[in-house]
């Protein structure tokens, strides 16, 4: 600490003259000065309480009337308040002492100086706020006056501090101080020790000279904001863009990421020991800026290769880098986009190579594979980022819908799914655990949110599921009502609709065939009832299922004939008006071989209802000739060949003679000597051949149902709308029907040109068209 | 301040050399003592020389610091409002204010030196209602104020200020 000048441990005398400025002045320097000075060796209460009196009784002092204090008889008093001289004395005082410390300060340096301007600052301030006190008297009347009447450079006494200091003090100095502070943190920033709390104390000094002019009760941070904060984060800026252009070019980038997530942290934690916790924001944006933006081409250009290596770790440290910065992830969204969608088509390549026979489950187990894997990496890597989900949405749609498999025919994904949904939900030899069936369902679902021709799935699911309902090999009806409820959350109940109802359908069918029981039991005698056919009806509301009629004509065996027509004299008796159609392609029944004596119990066929008639033939003959079987069953060709085919192969009939064609000429027998390891032996095998078939009128009729749906969007939209621009109609009817497959618009002008001709809308004047009711 | 630095016994001592002993906490309404033992740490048996007051006037300072030693301290705002504008003073305040003139003067220069700002308030608005409702002739009377107004100076006034006249 300086002293200027020794101070004399004892007072001047109290000036006699309370009004007497020179007096008053010379008690008043030498207590002023003891404050400044000598504050840690005291100031008595006597010395305290004369210097407050003194500045009282100046400013109370009556001038023209003399010291007759309680004469309240003066016209003056109240108009003039005294103490302008004690202010720019003390103020003259302020800058004298001050420039003592000045022409001290300049002869440190460094850290020398951070520890001088510290004790000057603490020792000054501390004075301040003594004086501020002592001259309380001042400041509640003069200076409140003189502020009240808006006079500028006036401030109360504490603030006259601040203000020389900022002037005679500050501004010459801070420089060098600030320099200083830097070098420090520097230092700090290179792994040295060093004492913060000197760097904090500037900080707070910084700060208290923020002087708000107009109002001296407010503070501003302009002064640390101007010489504090802006030269920080400059030499912070400077330091880490030296430092990790030094770094990279001896280090990977992986390594040069830990670095940075190293600094960025160190730098975060910087701000509570000794910073302001304002300067945190400008803080890490320099860091950002220098440690991550300057460099993240080269991050992005590593995250292919972390990509291609799985390296989960290295590339959660780059997403939480590059997320910090504007527009750092948008790269890494594009490249992650690309990279999942090269994943995708590669695992479908891969089992592409299985040709035309495909299996389902392989292809629906590796496009999921690839979603699971990125969906995985999304969640670990990159926070389950929402941008992030976009981009493996994006890249799984692309790859689920554009792939190998689907090059030919776009809907082969949908189709594909569908099968391995009917795989999963039929009945085969493993039972499914419950669990496990939910998680292979929604294992379908994953896909299934992907799939773009989501009513090509519809079709297939709804034939497959068709097939199980009415051949009863549904593995689980739970299952079955969970599958569905989930593509109505997925695609609204429109969707599932049909679907729904065949559910209906199959319970409506059970209770009928209860009621059908009954009806038999009071019609017909016991003798009566025998000469039936045991058999189970399933009624099949036409405009749900998607079931064709058979393409054969058919004439049924006259044993079921009776059974049959007892059956729709009950429905029709139920429900008049209503029509059946018999779908026997779709029905089967039992026959049992009495014919054959080496068994004791006889061999029971699972036969198709064609089949069924072919055997019924050998009834009535030991050899059937292939032209009988043609003209009783009416069978066509394309129908009678397989059936018949499965039933030589079985060996259940004979050609005669042996192995000849299957074909006009040819004769049948029943083989007496057959012989299986099972009792029920199943000839009612699916035809391959039809299979395909099936496949490729589905995909026709998808063609056609597409229009239906188009058209009927159209004509719903211009039902609503009555006119509306051709251009608005098409992209409206895209939107209306894009989350069950994407529309060529060239396909709905020409929905539009058909509801044109058929007179459902009209061309107006310019580019408009009219609904006609 | 803790509860034990508020028992606190303090000495002052008047201008007339006269102790007296009261809680810290009632000295300290007063910004002045407040502030000198914020500064120099709490005297003790050290006497405070209230230097400007006399015992007689320093003890009925105390007697209304006693009173009012748990009013929340005044805020900035207080300042602004309420206080200011109106001449209403609470009973206990006006039968304490029933002195003679010259103690009240006394108390009300001892609140200013002493820097108890509640305190006064009260004074003031004790003359100021003294004032309010008199004639001139009358306030010259009450506070024994000679007229030094020329009949044309007191014409002049009672016109520039007519419009404040209440009728």
């Amino acid at each position: 600490m300086s002293k200027a000048k020794a101070i004399s441990a004892q007072p001047p005398p109290m000036p006699t003259n309370k009004d007497d400025i020179n007096t008053t002045w010379t008690f008043l320097e030498w207590g002023v000065e003891r404050i400044m000075y000598s504050l840690k060796e005291g100031v008595d209460l006597k010395t305290y309480m004369s210097l407050y009196t003194i500045i009282h009784n100046f400013c109370t002092a009556q001038k023209a009337v003399g010291p007759q204090q309680n004469n309240l008889n003066s016209n003056h008093r109240g108009a003039h308040l005294l103490g302008e001289d004690l202010y720019h004395r003390l103020n003259n005082y302020l800058k004298n002492h001050l420039a003592h410390v000045h022409a001290e300060m300049v002869k440190h340096t460094d850290e020398a100086l951070l520890t001088y301007y510290n004790d000057e600052w603490k020792r000054y301030t501390e004075g301040g706020i003594y004086n501020n006190h002592l001259f309380r008297y001042l400041n509640r009347h003069w200076v409140k006056r003189e502020m009240d009447e808006g006079k500028k450079d006036i401030y109360d006494v504490y603030t006259l501090h601040l203000v020389r200091w900022k002037e005679d003090m500050f501004g010459s100095t801070q420089n060098a101080v600030m320099d200083a502070v830097l070098r420090q943190v520097e230092k700090q920033r290179n792994g040295e020790t060093i004492e913060q709390q000197k760097i904090k104390l500037v900080v707070d000094s910084f700060v208290a000279l923020g002087i708000d002019e107009s109002d001296s009760t407010k503070s501003s941070h302009d002064v640390y904001r101007q010489y504090f904060e802006k030269p920080f984060i400059d030499a912070t800026t400077k330091y880490y863009e030296r430092e990790s252009e030094v770094f990279l070019a001896e280090n990977s980038v992986v390594d040069y990421m830990k670095k940075a997530e190293r600094r960025l942290d160190e730098e975060k934690d910087r701000v509570p020991l000794y910073l302001l916790a304002e300067i945190m924001h400008p803080l890490m944006k320099a860091c950002e800026t220098a440690l991550i933006a300057k460099h993240c081409q080269l991050m992005r250009d590593e995250f292919q290769i972390l990509l291609d290596n799985d390296r989960e770790e290295d590339m959660a440290r780059m997403y939480k880098l590059l997320a910090r910065i504007p527009e750092g992830l948008d790269p890494l969204r594009t490249r992650f986009e690309a990279h999942v969608r090269r994943a995708g088509l590669l695992a479908v390549e891969k089992v592409a190579q299985q040709g035309e026979n495909l299996d389902p489950k392989a292809y629906v187990d590796a496009l999921l594979e690839v979603h699971t894997q990125y969906a995985a990496l999304v969640h670990s890597a990159f926070a389950g980022e929402s941008e992030f989900v976009r981009s493996l949405d994006n890249a799984c749609r692309e790859y689920v819908n554009r792939n190998e498999v689907c090059k030919k025919n776009s809907a082969r994904s949908p189709e594909m799914l569908a099968k391995h949904a009917d795989n999963v939900l039929k009945r085969s030899t493993k039972a499914t655990e419950e669990d496990d069936m939910e998680k292979l369902l929604n294992q379908v679902m994953t896909i299934f949110k992907y799939i773009e021709d989501k009513d090509v799935f519809q079709k297939f699911y709804s034939r497959n599921l068709a097939k199980r309902l009415v051949n009863g090999t549904s593995a689980n009806a739970d299952a079955e009502t969970s599958m569905i409820s989930k593509l109505k959350d997925a695609s609204g109940f429109e969707y599932t609709n049909k679907l729904q109802r065949m559910f209906q359908d199959m319970q409506t069918s059970k209770d009928l065939n209860a009621a059908y029981e009954d009806w038999c039991e009071q019609t017909f005698d016991r003798e009566d009832r025998k000469e039936g056919v045991d058999a189970y009806y399933q009624i099949l509301g036409t405009g749900f299922w998607p079931l064709q009629p058979a393409t054969t004509p058919f004439v049924p065996p006259p044993t079921i004939v009776k059974t049959y027509e007892r059956f729709q004299n009950f429905y029709n008796s139920k429900h008049g008006g209503r029509k059946l159609t018999w779908l026997w392609h779709l029905c089967k029944g039992e026959i049992r071989a009495n014919y054959i004596k080496m068994n004791k119990v006889p061999y029971t066929f699972q036969v198709s209802t064609y089949q069924m008639a072919i055997l019924l033939l050998f009834n009535d003959s030991e050899e059937v000739s292939y032209d009988d079987m043609a003209s009783t069953t009416m069978l066509q060709k394309e129908t009678l060949d397989p059936s018949l085919g499965i039933m030589l192969k079985a060996k259940v009939i004979q050609a005669n003679p042996e192995s000849a064609p299957t074909q006009s000429g040819t004769s049948y027998t029943l083989n007496h000597g057959f012989k299986n390891k099972k009792l029920k032996v199943n000839l009612n095998m699916a035809i391959k051949a039809e299979q395909k078939q099936e496949a490729e009128d589905t995909h026709k009729t998808i063609e056609e149902d597409r229009k239906m749906l188009m058209q009927s969007a159209i004509v719903r939209i211009m039902k609503s709308r009555k006119t509306m621009k051709h251009n608005q109609l098409v992209s409206e009817t895209i939107n209306q029907i894009k989350n069950r497959f994407s529309p060529k618009i060239a396909d709905i002008k020409k929905c539009i040109d058909v509801l044109i001709e058929k007179e459902y809308l009209e061309r107006l004047e310019g580019d408009e068209l009219g609904y006609l009711a | 301040m803790s509860a034990t630095e508020a028992e606190q016994q303090v000495k002052l001592v008047s201008s007339d050399n006269v102790e007296i002993i009261t809680e810290r906490k009632v000295a300290e309404r007063s910004m002045l003592i407040k502030n000198m033992i914020e500064d120099l740490g709490a005297p003790g048996e050290e006497p405070i020389p209230i230097m400007n007051v006399s015992e007689a006037v320093l003890r009925k300072v105390l007697e209304w610091c006693s009173h009012h030693k748990n009013d929340p301290a005044p805020t900035q705002d207080d300042d602004a409002d309420s206080r200011k504008k109106t001449t209403d003073i609470e009973d206990w305040d006006q039968k304490f204010m029933q002195v003679d003139q010259e103690m009240l003067f006394e108390i009300i220069l001892a609140a200013n030196y002493m820097d108890i700002k509640a305190l006064l308030d009260v004074g003031c608005k004790t003359v100021a209602n003294m004032i309010k409702g008199k004639s001139p002739e009358e306030i010259r009377k009450t506070f024994n104020i000679q007229n030094d107004f020329t009949p044309e100076e007191e014409e002049q006034i009672r016109r520039e200020n007519e419009w404040a006249e209440d009728r």
